[in-house]
């Protein structure tokens, strides 16, 4: 049996920053994954992350991803692939599938950081080919290339509901519905923003009543609910689809730990059974840490810092940094997976329903209930302003952990303030030069720059772009409204592509200038 | 006392469903109602339920149905699904073929 | 064709070289490499098996290895999980029905 230092379980942004972690310490690591590639979802994820830069923000998943390989190579850190673990044993000891043979070894301590499953809903024909988890459609199209399907319904509407339903329009899919069972939409408002407005309707307390075809699936039927979620007869509505893509939740995958005799808990606010552990990721047995999602359902990014966290608290155990190092070493780290868990969408938070904003803002329920903030609840938010001339519209509505626009922005138009989760606004007596940085840098895409009255009763609106085909100068299609909904004719007048935007076009349209604040998406 | 120790406890009459004939173990192909008529049975813990019906037993090893199946038990016992105790976890974690499990290395 | 050609962010994917199998005793095309449940689906192929019990069809779930429900016969073997398995030139996909081949 051999034996080291350290075996982290699972290659995905958390097993990898755990191993990194400690092999910067000097900590001999190993780390085992059962896939063909390294990296867990984050290859899987082509959208820019929030946060701040600390966290990667702006920045999309799979670069991180590959940022992340880099410096787990430079570390020297090893990674076998192809490598199941299949228990995890008392005194540390794991067994591993590898190729047609079963390795023994011993870690003198374990980070597992095994990550989570999707959870399912069931409805007649839910097993027909075509009804495929919300992480087979990003896989199938992020990773291989190949569409799931031409026509899909989307079921869930928290933020992989929203961010998948998004990439499928970006693999030239059609989304005819996101539908969720519960009342209000569960992920980020502005990622459902950027759904709407290309036209996606939201069905709020709807489900799924019955996958239709004999072979695979040829449509689908929603139902709205009642409020104990049994659907009400008469209200079903038909689509003709051929997948039906559920994104209802993540469960930890935290078997190992229960094999091996932790102390676990049934905890749904971390999305299911979970090891018991201490702030930073011990479990009940010295020496084992968990890292992740497999310790409760949050973000990539905060999983990234939870393995640090581990990786620095595997180095202390085994005698590789100080008490003091280690402390100074979580200090920060802590600082930073705090700022991430503020906000409206924090752990705590979960389940709740916010009606104000930190700055005392009613929230907008139009947001919550149909995907896009109405044109009258718009002006009410501190990003919104009218000025003459280019200005940037901050259409951020939530509180949520973010800052990037703030840094984008050379002539510091924008301020968030101290707290990483206020909503932005756009800074006295500044002057903005139309440069599109903000733009491009909000991960939410919810920064236009608009030109109220730019001569001959038009104004002009730039907005993010991230489709294909890219519209061309001169083009003349329709600006669609927050809804999705067309709202007059609108004309390319501009098309930016800077490699510092990292793929994200600035489309700038000329609309009848009474649409300046109404306009905010381009169809051809 | 754990409310599931008291096995005399009255869960009332299996009642027949719509949603009966629901797949809920997409392996072993077993249905919403077997589950319920198991709970019935006297199987109340998700343990019993693996060796009456084989949920979960089948080649993804309850990766999709384990919560679903919790679920149900717990509906039909009237608790939470949160007091009802996991499935044993034990090794293989993945399906493994015998030739390869036999095939050890100490 | 469902394969996406360009991407607005990742561009055109990066495919391995074209490779020929067979499919229930039919010969089609894919890229070397890929998974054999992405070939099956470039060629149009969504049902991989039917259950033992109830015979129902069934395809891509999970398409990451962990739910098998998308298992086929391959080179003769069954229940093996295509999402995860690399295409290999002349490899001999069967539709599985409960454990075996189905009869075509």
């Amino acid at each position: 049996m051999k034996r080291y230092e350290l075996i982290v379980v699972g290659a995905g942004p958390s097993g990898l920053s755990a191993a990194i972690e400690a092999a910067k310490c000097g900590v001999e690591v190993i780390v085992f994954d059962e896939n063909e590639k390294p990296g867990g979802q984050l290859f899987k994820q082509i959208h820019k992350f929030f946060g701040s830069k600390e966290h990667h923000a702006k920045v999309r998943g799979f670069k991180i991803g590959e940022e992340l390989l880099r410096e787990a190579s430079d570390a020297g850190v090893e990674v076998v692939l192809n490598a199941t673990v299949t228990g995890l044993y008392q005194n540390k000891e794991i067994t591993v599938r590898i190729g047609d043979a079963i390795h023994h070894y011993k870690g003198d301590t374990i980070i597992i950081a095994t990550g989570a499953a999707e959870n399912m809903v069931t409805f007649p024909g839910w097993t027909l080919p075509g009804v495929i988890g919300a992480g087979a459609a990003q896989t199938l199209m992020n990773i291989h290339g190949i569409q799931p399907g031409k026509r899909v319904l989307m079921l869930g509407s928290g933020n992989v509901g929203l961010v998948v339903s998004f990439q499928l329009m970006q693999a030239g899919c059609e989304v005819v519905a996101v539908a969720d069972a519960a009342p209000r939409i569960g992920g980020y408002g502005v990622h459902a923003a950027k759904v709407a407005r290309t036209g996606v309707p939201f069905y709020l307390s709807h489900t799924i009543t019955k996958a239709h075809g004999t072979d695979h699936v040829t449509g689908v039927t929603i139902s709205e609910v009642d409020s104990s979620f049994k659907p009400i007869a008469g209200t079903e509505k038909y689509f003709d689809v051929d997948v039906i893509c559920i994104a209802v939740g993540l469960s930890p995958m935290s078997q190992l730990f229960k094999m091996s005799g932790c102390n676990m808990e049934d905890n749904p606010k971390k999305g299911g059974q979970v090891p018991i552990i201490d702030s930073y990721g011990e479990t009940s047995q010295k020496g084992v840490f968990a890292a992740g999602d497999v310790s409760g359902i949050e973000e990539a990014s905060s999983a990234m810092i939870e393995g640090r966290m581990a990786g620095v608290c595997a180095a202390q155990y085994l005698g590789y940094c100080t008490e003091e190092e280690k402390e100074n070493k979580l200090k920060d780290l802590e600082k930073d997976l705090d700022s991430l868990r503020q906000g409206m969408f924090a752990p705590s938070n979960r389940g709740k329903l916010i009606e104000k904003t930190d700055e005392g803002i009613d929230v907008s329920m139009s947001l919550l209930t149909k995907g896009f903030v109405s044109d009258d609840e718009i002006e009410r938010f501190p990003g919104v302003t009218h000025k003459v001339g280019v200005h940037p519209v901050m259409e951020c509505t939530q509180n949520i952990p973010c800052n990037p626009c703030q840094d984008a922005c050379p002539k510091g138009c924008i301020s968030i303030g101290e707290n990483i989760t206020n909503l932005p606004f756009v800074t006295d007596g500044s002057q903005c030069i139309n440069c599109g940085m903000c733009v491009a840098s909000c991960s939410g895409q919810a920064i236009f720059l608009v030109d109220e009255d730019c001569g001959d009763g038009y104004a002009s609106i730039t907005l993010p772009y991230e489709f294909l085909p890219l519209p061309k100068i001169g083009d003349v299609g329709s600006g669609l409204g927050r809804n999705g909904e067309r709202v007059c004719e609108a004309t390319v007048v501009n098309v930016k592509n800077l490699k510092a935007f990292d793929h994200t076009n600035l489309l700038t349209i000329k609309v009848p200038k009474e649409y300046a604040m109404k306009a905010r998406f381009f169809r051809a | 006392m754990n409310i599931l120790s008291d096995r005399s406890r009255d869960i009332g009459e299996f009642v027949p469903a719509e949603d009966d004939d629901m797949l809920i173990c997409r392996c072993e192909e077993v249905t919403k109602g077997e589950i319920r008529k198991a709970v019935h049975d006297g199987m109340w813990t998700i343990t019993e339920i693996r060796r009456y019906l084989r949920t979960g037993m089948g080649l993804c090893q309850g990766q999709t149905c384990a919560r679903l199946v919790k679920g149900i038990i717990a509906k039909e016992l009237g608790i939470s699904p949160a007091e009802l105790e996991p499935a044993t976890a034990r090794s293989p974690m993945r399906p493994v073929e015998m030739r390869v499990m036999g095939n050890e290395e100490a | 064709m469902s394969r996406i050609e360009n991407h607005p962010i990742l561009g055109e994917p990066k495919k391995g070289k074209t490779v020929s199998f067979t499919f229930d005793g039919k010969t089609m095309e894919g890229c070397e490499g890929e998974p054999i449940a992405v070939a099956l689906k470039a060629n149009g192929v969504s049902v991989h098996r039917y259950t033992q019990k109830n015979h129902s069809p069934r395809g891509i779930f999970c398409a990451i290895g962990r739910c098998t429900d998308c298992v086929m016969v391959v080179n003769g073997k069954p229940n093996i999980r295509t999402c995860v398995t690399p295409l290999e030139s002349g490899m001999t996909i069967q539709t599985q029905d409960g454990v075996a081949p189905k009869e075509v």
